[in-house]
């Protein structure tokens, strides 16, 4: 008996310890072990351990900014999804589409998800640029944050752009020939931009290689790069707060 | 002597002081607006609502809202009218009515470069809305074209991208006189 009850302790012991060495502080009874929580968690690493109630006031930020990071979290993990079925040749695009919507196993879903949550994330970053404008937000100390915010608005609707090519649909060749036509007017790159971006002199094979090479690696990666430069400096140059 | 151990008296009952405040029971707490929180649970816990009411949101717009498919790319059967996405359709409305150097290039590179310099442009200190009408009131103009570009562009160009009182919806009507 006293053997097994020793067993049972030390096993508890393991298992206090397994947890334990995770989540160091337990839960967040008293503001002193919240505070350690925040200061040590990784995950919310990304917050001041201290924040004043008017700098978190919902009707203030409206959570434009994090729900624009969330949305781009939920594109990623919908986005990979979308990868395992999809090949960007213009033998299979098309046929693998009609494939994730009618075939693949939540395909439909994972895909309408993906590209409402697109649609989505455009209005929230335009939301969000809106909020920092009229709050005066972008002004000393934050005025290069505002510029790293812009860059991240271009991302977002290059992002949006180049999947909208992807489906290999009617509309998805033809809206990409009406855009990509625009940079030809700029004078002397304009013929050589709109040949880089397409690959040859229309809308084809090299093209859907290039806009899913983009889509998936190229602009989530500068994204990602300058979301961690935005999160730091809102983290340096402090909240806005109210006004 | 006298005044230096008085300073050093005062400055420990300050920080003795700033430690009890920081060790007061929640009871005691002003709850205003000013008031220093941990921002754990609280502030964490905010943005975990908003999260989730996002995925339910995206969730049921996704169950009953189709995303387009329509045919085949065809590089030989234009759509009629051709349409960019909803958030360049701005862009090419300004382009169906300014000369394409203008609308397409120059337009476009010059809001931008704006953008990024308005911390700069805006000399105005404060930030009370009361106090910065001009910049309110400049920006909220420049929304408003935004927003009525790309609804004109969206809803009220039809065939041949020619002006449609009624309301257009973004897909193509027509590709090479059938249903696309």
């Amino acid at each position: 008996m006293k053997v097994i009850r020793g067993a049972v302790d030390e096993m508890w012991s393991v298992m206090e310890q397994m947890v334990g060495s995770i989540f160091r502080h337990g839960l967040p009874l008293t503001d002193k072990i919240a505070a350690r929580t925040a200061l040590t968690n990784f995950v919310l690493h990304i917050h001041p351990v201290r924040v004043r109630r008017s700098w978190i006031r919902m009707s203030y930020t409206l959570c434009l900014g994090g729900l624009s990071f969330f949305l781009f979290i939920v594109l990623t993990v919908t986005g990979l999804y979308l990868m395992f079925y999809y090949v960007p040749s213009i033998n299979h695009a098309y046929q693998d589409m009609r494939d994730l919507q009618f075939v693949v196993t939540f395909g439909g879903l994972i895909r309408n998800m993906h590209r409402w949550a697109a649609h989505a994330m455009v209005i929230t970053v335009w939301l969000h640029m809106a909020r920092v404008f009229l709050t005066g937000s972008y002004k000393k100390p934050r005025e290069f944050n505002w510029g790293v915010g812009t860059l991240l608005l271009l991302i977002t609707l290059l992002l949006s752009f180049t999947g909208y090519l992807l489906p290999w649909d009617q509309l998805s060749i033809w809206a990409v020939t009406v855009g990509t036509n625009m940079a030809k007017y700029a004078p002397i790159a304009g013929p050589y931009t709109r040949y880089l971006m397409l690959g040859g002199h229309a809308v084809g094979d090299a093209t859907l290689l290039r806009f899913y090479v983009m889509h998936v690696v190229g602009l989530p990666l500068i994204g990602f790069l300058l979301m961690v430069v935005h999160f730091w400096r809102v983290r340096k140059d402090g909240f806005s707060g109210g006004l | 002597m006298a005044t230096e151990a008085r300073d050093r008296i005062a400055a420990r009952d300050r920080v003795e002081a700033r430690r009890r405040q920081v060790d007061a029971p929640s009871t005691l707490r002003d709850d205003s607006d000013d008031e220093m929180i941990v921002s754990f649970p609280e502030f964490v816990f905010k943005e975990f609502i908003a999260m989730v009411a996002m995925t339910v949101f995206l969730v049921l717009v996704s169950i009953f809202l189709q995303a387009p498919l329509l045919g085949q790319a065809n590089p030989g059967v234009t759509p009629n009218p051709s349409k960019a996405p909803w958030y360049f359709l701005g862009l090419q409305e300004l382009l169906s009515r300014f000369p394409p150097l203008m609308a397409g290039v120059a337009f476009p590179t010059f809001v931008i470069v704006l953008m990024i310099l308005v911390p700069f442009l805006d000399r105005n200190p404060s930030r009370r809305p009361s106090e910065r009408k001009v910049a309110i009131i400049l920006f909220a103009l420049y929304m408003a074209i935004v927003v009525a570009l790309v609804i004109i562009g969206t809803f009220f160009r039809g065939h041949e991208f020619i002006w449609n009182w009624s309301w257009v919806l973004g897909n193509p009507q027509t590709c090479g006189g059938k249903s696309c």
